[in-house]
């Protein structure tokens, strides 16, 4: 299947024909078939049981609603209304979909995607994946392999010969079919996207998004940004850069205009942006957060929360000049009409560092006039009498 | 790429292998905690794990580290990371710097979790001013979850900046049960640590 | 140190990681003094987690629903007729959805790092813990009074958690460990290990746990699900001697 989506994207790409390819014929009443199967629906429907209960979900009938209605209007009604979805609080940028049909969205990729059609090109990848049944092939390619490798290294021990390097060359084997599956799933979400309400453009802006973010964390830990131009070796995804650009060329052939939706996005994520935000701050990835909050403020302009999430990097990295910019944000985010009193709490703990006692103590008085019988009053009071 | 087989192996069995024993530690005064001049005097017996998480970093527990667990930062210079890190291209930790405030140490607690465990639920909770071995310090409270057991868990801890190093001392355990089961030991130790 | 004697070393290390499982795989903990209330027990039994696979030639773990279904069966069936024997009724955990189910869960996380930690650092040495160690006959181990707050755990006297993991070697698996003997690379066929523990509702202490990481009876079929609950429930605790049985009420073969 994945080979056959593969070759007739190709020909689409050469402009054989301007009309879209269908979609596969979809059975929604799925049931597992074979052994592998079977056991692997178990074991997914247990995990759902765990994620049923589990403390790290956001149980937000809203939320939840709000990134359903993006996965239906993505990949149509008919695939998605018997889609579970969870949305958990971790502040990596992934969603997954289990073969039982429940899918597991990241509060790291709410807060990095900026409208719906990039959220719809995400969910709709992985609901490829599901479609194609990816996770059962991909599971008995492993099998095989790690088969092969067994019997390398016990044939190895007879032969007292090196097997190392046979042994990563089965290894590639795993990662590189996964890498097809990849683009098969890709080339299927475009599908989807140039039947949904979005511009099929998406999913290639994303990917762009991502090599930045890549780049500016390599930068913010000192080191070199490099977008590869071939896949490496241990690469599960396809190279972000090829996959942009393919991307990209497919949907300027695709040419499936829309309304991306970003303003409607902003709205619905807006009550969550406070804690997506201290979870991506809270990584201690300078670079990439502030490629984050640069990439949001363009769309959104600074705003409060973004304002407020600058100030704690530069006051988290706590260099003598990160303290003075962190007070700047802050006092940008106080004018900005943010109204949460730890701005005050977090100006004056900035001014502090940085040697400035007056200023700090008024903004300190101002944080506890706010927030009088706040958990940390005293310890805040004990600060200011030094 | 022979000898890096050969070193992966190695480990591998080192790994798997008889660890260094944990050891008993008898009630009394006991001092040299972590490679430091951290000390304490428990009322009761408490286990010290072989594990090492830092080099200035020692693990005491109960009933078992997952069950019960004092970690002892005993004196962490000015650009270090409370523990060591396992990943430091990629996850990198924060550091101790030299102009902390107090308010500081639960922040650099709360990162060091995030970044190192994984941690994607932590809130820190009550702050108070302290007295720490006659130095000014904090006491708080946090809450967190990690994503491999999922078990909530509350936690306690006492610190200080003397000079350019961070002591702190944090009891972590269950919030069912074991916290509050071991908490009044803990705050035993707290009350007799001298550095 | 030369490189020489480094490898040496790890070679001797390796000999005694190989060797150290041959000894005590089994354990049995339970609290000294400890009898089952007189008359009869009404144990409930908490979700089994039931995992029952192959372990293909390369030694990874491939779960199978057929044979996990039937496992859950046969030791949900055999576990109460066991116990209707000993004159105790077993009833199975009905959970509810809404805040209870994620306490429920909550306490089934706790339940599986206490049997860990027993498990890690009381019945096996290498980790165990000088206090544990010292006080060996001690058995003193709790979820607290809690749980019994728990709606489907009311008019209950106890809560007992089963766990087992089994993946069978498959035949490739066999063969490789055949040839690996040969060959001098040490291969293992088969994973078998389990759990059950016994909390006391009242109390809120594990009041028993049995341990096994090597265990007997193939749970796929009826006779040798029988043979993995009489292993599971070894040591399970008994009356007072002076307390005759009463015969069950449960019926049997459900």
């Amino acid at each position: 299947m994945a080979r056959f989506l593969l070759a007739a994207a190709g020909v689409a790409l050469l402009g054989a024909a301007p009309q879209r390819a269908p979609l596969p014929t979809y059975s929604a009443a799925y049931e597992p078939r074979t052994v592998d199967e079977r056991g692997m629906w178990m074991e997914a429907d247990e995990q759902e049981r765990r994620l049923r209960d589990s403390p790290l979900v956001i149980r937000d009938e809203g939320l939840n609603r709000y990134v359903r209605g993006v996965l239906c209007r993505t990949v149509g009604e008919e695939r998605c209304n018997t889609v579970r979805i969870y949305v958990m609080e971790v502040p990596a940028f992934n969603a997954m979909m289990a073969p039982n049909g429940s899918m597991t969205v990241w509060s790291g990729l709410l807060l990095r995607v900026q409208n719906e059609g990039e959220l719809g090109a995400v969910l709709g990848h992985e609901f490829a994946h599901f479609e194609l049944r990816h996770s059962l092939r991909g599971f008995k390619k492993k099998r095989t392999a790690s088969d092969v490798g067994a019997w390398v290294a016990v044939l190895g021990g007879l032969a007292n010969t090196d097997t190392s390097f046979i042994q990563l060359a089965l290894i590639g084997s795993m990662f590189k079919f996964d890498r097809e599956q990849e683009q098969a799933a890709d080339l299927l979400a475009l599908q989807y996207l140039d039947r949904s309400p979005y511009p099929s453009s998406a999913a290639s802006e994303l990917w762009q998004h991502v090599m930045g973010e890549a780049d500016a964390t390599a930068v913010g830990r000192g080191r070199k940004p490099k977008q590869r131009y071939t896949a490496g070796f241990f690469d599960t995804h396809p190279t972000e850069l090829n996959r942009a650009l393919t991307l990209g060329a497919l949907a300027a052939k695709s040419g499936h205009g829309g309304d991306a939706a970003a303003t409607a996005y902003r709205a619905a994520i807006a009550p969550y942006l406070p804690l997506f935000l201290k979870g991506q701050v809270g990584l201690n990835d300078f670079g990439g957060s502030e490629y984050i909050l640069s990439l949001l403020a363009k769309n959104s302009g600074w705003n409060g929360d973004l304002l407020f999430a600058r100030g704690e990097l530069y006051r988290l990295r706590g260099n003598p000049r990160d303290l003075v910019s962190a007070a700047q944000f802050y006092g940008e985010a106080i004018k900005s009409g943010y109204s949460a009193p730890e701005v005050h709490r977090n100006l004056g703990l900035s001014l502090l560092r940085s040697g400035r006692g007056a200023d700090a103590k008024a903004a300190l008085t101002e944080y506890l006039r706010l927030k009088p019988d706040a958990a940390d009053a005293k310890t805040i009071s004990s600060l200011m009498q030094n | 790429m022979r000898k890096l087989v050969i070193a992966v192996t190695l480990l591998a069995a080192l790994g798997t292998g008889p660890a260094l024993a944990n050891s008993l530690v008898s009630p009394g005064p006991r001092g040299k905690i972590a490679r430091s001049n951290m000390s304490v005097s428990p009322a009761g017996e408490w286990n010290r794990l072989s594990l090492k998480a830092g080099k200035n970093v020692e693990v005491w527990t109960l009933d078992g580290p997952e069950l019960n667990k004092v970690t002892f930062y005993g004196g962490i210079a000015v650009g270090q990371p409370l523990v060591r890190e396992v990943n430091k291209k990629n996850a990198p930790l924060p550091r101790v710097s030299a102009n902390m405030l107090i308010t500081d140490i639960p922040a650099i607690l709360e990162t060091t979790y995030r970044a190192q465990f994984n941690a994607s639920q932590i809130t820190i909770d009550s702050q108070e001013p302290t007295v720490v071995s006659g130095h000014k310090g904090i006491a708080f409270t946090y809450f967190y979850v990690r994503p491999d057991d999922e078990v909530q868990r509350k936690g306690e801890a006492v610190g200080a900046v003397v000079g350019d190093r961070l002591y702190l001392v944090t009891y972590e355990a269950p919030a069912i049960h074991f916290f509050d089961k071991d908490e009044s030991k803990f705050r035993q130790l707290a009350a007799t640590l001298k550095f | 140190m030369t490189a020489g004697a480094f490898l040496r070393a790890g070679l001797v290390a390796v000999a005694i990681s190989v060797a150290a499982p041959a000894v005590a795989q089994e354990k049995t903990g339970t609290k000294p003094g400890f009898n089952l209330k007189p008359g009869a027990a009404r144990i409930v039994l908490m979700r089994p987690s039931v995992h029952v696979g192959a372990q293909s030639t390369g030694g990874m773990y491939e779960p199978n629903a057929d044979w996990t279904a039937r496992a859950r069966d046969h030791i949900t069936i055999t576990l109460k007729e066991m116990q209707a024997t000993l004159g105790n009724e077993v009833v199975i955990y009905e959970e509810g959805p809404g805040p209870d189910a994620a306490l429920a869960t909550q306490y089934g996380n706790l339940f599986g790092t206490l049997a860990d930690s027993v498990i890690e650092y009381q019945f096996f040495k290498g980790n165990r813990l000088p206090t544990k160690k010292r006080h060996k006959k001690d058995f003193d181990w709790s979820l607290g009074t809690g749980m019994a707050g728990l709606p489907a755990l009311r008019g209950a006297d106890y809560a007992l958690f089963v766990n087992t993991y089994d993946a069978y070697g498959s035949l490739g698996r066999k063969a490789l460990q055949v040839v690996g003997l040969l060959a001098g690379v040490p291969v293992t066929s088969g994973e078998h290990r389990g759990y059950a523990g016994l909390v006391d509702l009242r109390t809120g202490e594990l009041v028993w746990l049995n341990a096994d990481r090597r265990m007997g009876g193939d749970v796929r079929d009826k006779d040798g699900a029988e043979k993995r609950v009489r292993q599971l429930l070894e040591g399970f605790p008994g009356r007072p001697p002076a307390q005759p049985i009463q015969p069950a009420r449960g019926e049997k073969g459900s």
